[in-house]
Order: C-alpha cells, then sequence, then structure tokens
C-alpha cells in the first residue's frame, strides 16, 4: 500500500473514532427528552465501528444494547447485578443480558 | 482531525446548527435549526415549527462549526452529502490529498 493511501485510512479510522464519541454524547444529552433519538444515535455509532472495523471505548460499549442497539441507563432501562463475579447488564426493552468480568476495568 | 471546513463533508453533522441557502424545493429556502437525524437521501432538522426532512439532492446548506473555537459558517453542496452516514467517511480516498 502506497504511503498516501495508508494516510488516508489511518484519517479514516481517526474520523470514525471521533463520530462515535460525538454520537454518544448526544445520545446521552438527548435521553432525557427523546429517548428514540438516542437509540438512533447508537444504532449509527455501532454502525460506523463495524464498517471501519474499530472497537468502541469498553466503557461506552455497555451503554449501549447489542441486540436491539438501544441506549442504556442504570435504573431506567437496564438493571445491573453482580452474580458470579461478573457484572449483569440485563435490557429492560429486549431482556437481553451481558456479562463483564468484576475486574474488567 | 477535529471537525474543520475541509472535513466536514466526512464527518458527524448530527448535533450542528444550519440552515437552509437555497434548494430546488423553494419552501425549503430559509429553514434553520439543529440537525437531528440522518438518511442516505434525506436530512432531519429541528425548527421551533417541528421537525423538517429535507432531501440532500439539489440543497445547499450553511453549517455553523466551531473551527480553532472561533464559530465559523460553512456553505455546503447537499450533493456532496449523498451518501449513507456510515458510508460518509469512505469518500475521502477518492479526493486528492497535498
Amino acid at each position: 500500500m502506497g504511503k498516501k493511501k495508508l494516510k488516508k485510512k489511518y484519517l479514516m479510522k481517526d474520523l470514525a473514532h471521533q463520530r462515535i464519541s460525538i454520537l454518544f454524547k448526544l445520545a446521552d444529552a438527548e435521553y432525557q427528552s427523546n429517548p428514540h433519538r438516542s437509540n438512533r444515535y447508537v444504532e449509527l455509532a455501532r454502525k460506523i465501528g463495524m464498517r471501519y472495523r474499530i472497537s468502541i471505548p469498553p466503557d461506552l460499549r455497555k451503554r449501549a444494547c447489542r441486540k436491539c442497539n438501544s441506549y442504556l441507563v442504570p435504573g431506567n432501562n437496564c438493571r445491573v447485578r453482580i452474580h458470579k463475579n461478573y457484572v449483569l447488564i440485563t435490557c429492560e426493552k429486549c431482556e437481553r443480558r451481558m456479562r463483564y468480568p468484576v475486574n474488567s476495568d | 482531525m477535529k471537525i474543520s471546513p475541509s472535513n466536514l463533508i466526512f464527518h458527524e453533522i448530527i448535533g450542528l446548527n444550519v440552515q437552509i441557502q437555497d434548494s430546488s424545493n423553494k419552501y425549503n429556502i430559509g429553514i434553520d435549526g439543529r440537525v437531528v437525524d440522518e438518511t442516505q437521501n434525506t436530512v432531519v432538522i429541528e425548527t421551533d415549527k417541528g421537525e423538517k426532512r429535507i432531501q440532500k439532492k439539489g440543497t445547499k446548506f450553511v453549517f455553523q462549526i466551531h473551527y480553532n473555537s472561533i464559530p465559523k459558517k460553512v456553505q455546503v453542496e447537499g450533493n456532496l452529502l449523498h451518501s449513507q452516514p456510515e458510508n460518509r467517511i469512505k469518500n475521502i480516498m477518492k479526493i486528492r490529498m497535498r
């Protein structure tokens, strides 16, 4: 791969990282007034991550449901429990459970 | 690379303030508000009179961005934005760079 093409590829991934963080910020801000919008922003952010093969930062990954793409807010639309050294996050819309080790952060 | 006039067409336009300068539909001219959603062909703008869905093709947008913490207005042809929001970054491979 030529130098120019490689440079563009890095630029692409950089832009994708920025857009993901912007979309999650917007989703957080819109959740109280328009929750359907924040779900749409999460969907877009996950699509960008898949298209440019970059991983969503771990702290943001836990705020999105992998099945129904809804923005998760503990105490509002998701349940957080600790079970056998795992953090269990249950989406209350689709009942999908996500498991993370307790000491993963 | 932060948002700038040169990379605006590859960047996130949701959340930016926008004004419509010119359009093939004369009733759309003058609409201003905040972009709340985007699809391949349209942009959804939240105005005082509700949400307006506006076609990208044949429309001139003026986006307000903060570039180096200075507010700036950037004029963009809607035809350049015509693609799915997640595919828009890919167009960077097509342009010539110095």
